[in-house]
This record gives structure tokens, sequence and C-alpha cells, in this order.
């Protein structure tokens, strides 16, 4: 494997503009002069924050998916909802492929994220890298776009608002989880930069 | 290297790893840092994202006028489409819901559907790129907000099948609203924002020929 030396020219990914790349401190993030841009940054302990904010969202994952997520109450009946009813639902009311797509949405591809950030981060720390890590980025970076929690969330305030009038909804310890793991989700997401990252697999052993 | 902002990498045979993000020449096929294959812009980017496009514009329609929902109750069947369900919130003085659904499912759709299409006019006359650029970072990450809807079908699906007197099936018009969605993202993703530069370079060199 080539390593990537200081002077190893810089690319911007939207507008192509060939750059010398800067040298940057930790913190700090380079804007293209072209297309105005954030074209590189690098991170404070980038990796250390990555893998605690993927550890917190995979215990809340575990959570989210294994409490009630709301509760209705209506007349002297009440039913629970876990998370994933809210896809099998669909499924079982003859959409199956819309069920499939909520679930990806809102299990599958947080799954994969938190997943796939703690195989790959965590060996790194030790400076080890897992067979599988260089695909896996690829799979990682698109699970990102597909992950669509924070949508959901807002779903789940805008179905209180609709069954008010005809029932009364608690909302569940998985409804709480979920709220924290957007943020810690977010977080991880957010520390990770991808210049020191790549830095970090080409300087590990397999 | 000298510092040349207005020099696209293309121009040297430099290409950019979509997956890693190394500078790498063309002629060497491979990325050498994580094995992807090398191209200088992103495959059929204007065709697939033409295709994905006309597709969601297609699909728009059946989204706002099929009902997403349908209630059962001992007072009847009721159907829902996205607007009637803006309106119902609406006449009861939930307007900030009534906003936020139909911004979300009526607005967005359309603006990210028209957004798209200027972008992929702009990649072919090489219109104001460094605006069209920002435009393109916007449709990206907005385009998601769209799935409020259907998530609310599935909530209320999912929370009302549990044998009450009140039934709540989706309908086709969730389907397709959720296939809009999609497809408008994979628009976006086909979409390669350096072929608005690379217009912008050509015109600008046939301009300067010209004097
Ligand atoms: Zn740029
Ligand atoms: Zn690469």
């Amino acid at each position: 494997m080539q390593s990537t030396s200081p002077t190893q020219p810089l690319v911007c990914h939207d507008c192509d503009a060939l750059l010398a790349a800067p040298q940057l401190q930790d913190g700090e993030k380079a804007i293209c002069p072209r297309c105005v841009g954030v074209i590189v940054s690098r991170g404070r302990n980038s990796l250390q924050r990555t893998a605690a904010f993927a550890m917190a969202s995979a215990v809340l994952f575990a959570v989210a998916n294994s409490f009630p997520f709301l509760t209705m109450r209506a007349g002297f009946r009440e039913s629970q909802m876990l998370l994933w009813e809210s896809a099998t639902g669909l499924g079982a009311g003859g959409y199956p492929a819309l069920a499939a797509a909520v679930a990806i949405f809102i299990i599958a591809a947080p799954a994969l994220l938190i997943g796939g950030l703690l195989y790959i981060v965590m060996p790194l720390l030790w400076g080890r890298r897992l067979p599988g890590t260089v695909a896996l980025c690829r799979w990682v970076f698109r699970a990102r776009r597909w992950d669509m929690t924070e949508v959901f969330l807002l779903s789940v305030l805008v179905s209180l608002m609709k069954l008010g009038s005809l029932a009364e909804l608690t909302l569940g310890t998985s409804f709480w989880a979920l709220v924290a793991l957007i943020v810690c989700l977010t977080a991880a997401v957010a520390s990770l930069h991808p210049r020191d990252l790549w830095a970090r697999i080409e300087e590990a052993r397999p | 290297m000298k510092q040349l902002p207005t020099e696209s990498a293309a121009d040297w045979g430099v290409a950019l790893c979509h997956v890693c993000g190394l500078a790498s020449p063309l002629r060497a096929g491979h990325c050498s840092r994580c094995d992807s294959r090398l191209h200088l812009r992103n495959r059929d980017s204007l065709q697939r994202t033409w295709a994905f496009t006309i597709a969601s514009l297609l699909l728009y329609f059946p989204a706002n006028m099929l009902p997403i929902l349908r209630v059962e109750s001992f007072y009847g069947t009721q159907s829902s489409t996205i607007l009637t369900g803006v309106i119902q919130f609406w006449d009861e003085g939930d307007y900030p819901v009534a906003i936020i659904i139909f911004v979300a499912s009526v607005v967005i759709p359309i603006l990210k559907i028209i957004a798209i299409v200027w972008l992929c006019f702009a990649a072919t006359k090489g219109w104001q790129p460094r605006q069209m650029t920002r435009l393109y970072r916007v449709t990206e990450f907005v385009g998601r907000w769209s799935m409020v809807d259907v998530f609310v079908v599935a909530i209320l699906v999912g929370v009302v099948q549990l044998g009450s007197t009140i039934s709540i099936h989706p309908g086709a018009g969730a389907v397709s609203f959720a296939a809009v969605v999609v497809l408008t993202m994979l628009a976006a993703m086909s979409f390669d924002p350096r072929l608005i530069w690379d217009a912008a370079a050509a015109r600008a060199q046939q301009g300067g020929h010209q004097h």
C-alpha cells in the first residue's frame, strides 16, 4: 500500500478543484476556494470519540428494540407496540415492500451503521485492522444516507396528535432510547473524519 | 504542485476515489488504497439522474391523490390522502402540525424535483457553478424529511392493529409516496456536481476563443 504523504494533492469532491494538501491542526477544516465547501477536516481524538459514541449507540439500539415503543389505551383495552411492529404492521396490511422499506430506514440502516463503525474503529484503537474493513467502509458510508430515525421521531409526534382524540397514548422506554440513540449516532458520525480514518486504516496491521 | 483554484483534477488525469477520497492518476485504474475502480465522473450521471427524476415526478401524482390511510370504525370507513390529513389538522387548529406535514409531503418533494431538473440543465449549460453546488448540497439532505407521512402511516397501523374498535389500513398512496422519496434520493446520489464545473469551464474557454 502506498502511504499518503503530505505533498499528495487534494481534490474537491464537489467541484474537482486540484489543490495542494494544507497542513491542518486538530479540529481544523479546509474550505475549497472554488466551491466554498468543506474539502477536508481533522478531528480531535476522532477515533476514540467515534468508538465511545458507537458503543453507547449499540446499547441504546438494543434497548430501543426490546422495550415497548408506544402504549395505547382505548376504553379497557391496552395495546403495546414494539419499534419493529411499525414495519410489520404494513406487511400484515398487504404492503410487504413498504414494510421492508420502513424496516431498512429505521432498523437495518442504523444497525449496519453502528455495527460497521464498531467493527472498523474498535480494532483501529489498538492499531489493528480486521478483515473486510475496507469493503465495510463503503457500506457504512452508504448506510448513513438511509438511516432515517430522526424523521421517524417527528412522525411519532405527528401520530400522537393524530390519535390524541381517539385514544390515550404513552411513550415507552424504547422511544426515549431512540431519542438518545439519534443523538449518540449523530455524534459518532460527526466525530468521524474520513481522512483521519483512512490514515489510521493504512497504518494498521491486518 | 502550485495552488490553482480554477484547475480541475480531471485536466491532469487525476481521479478522486469515491470511497476513500484519495487522489490517484486515472491510468492506475484502481485506487491504490482501497482498490475501488477509478472514474473521473459518476458513470452515466445525467442519464441516471433524469431517469430517477422523471419516475419520481410521475409517481408524485398518485402519491398525492391516492389514499395513504383507511380508517374503519363503527362510524364507517374513511380514507384520507395527504392533503385531507393536512386539512384535518388545520381545521382542528393544529396549525404547526398542518404546516409541517404540508411542507414535508407536498412542498419539499416538488421543490426537490424542480431543483434536480435545474441542476441537470446547469450541468449541461454551465450556469453559476458555485450557487448550483450549494443548491445540490441542500437538495441532497432535505429530501429525507418527506418520509414523515409514510412513517405516520406505519406507526398508526402498528399501534392500532392490536384488536381495538377501530382498525387502520395502509393505502396505495403511501407506497407511491415512499417511492417518490427513494427515487429523488437516488436521483440526487446519481447527480455529479463536478459536471456543472466542467460545463462552466468549457463555456469560459469558448468565450475566451471568441474574443
Ligand atoms: Zn470544491
Ligand atoms: Zn480509494
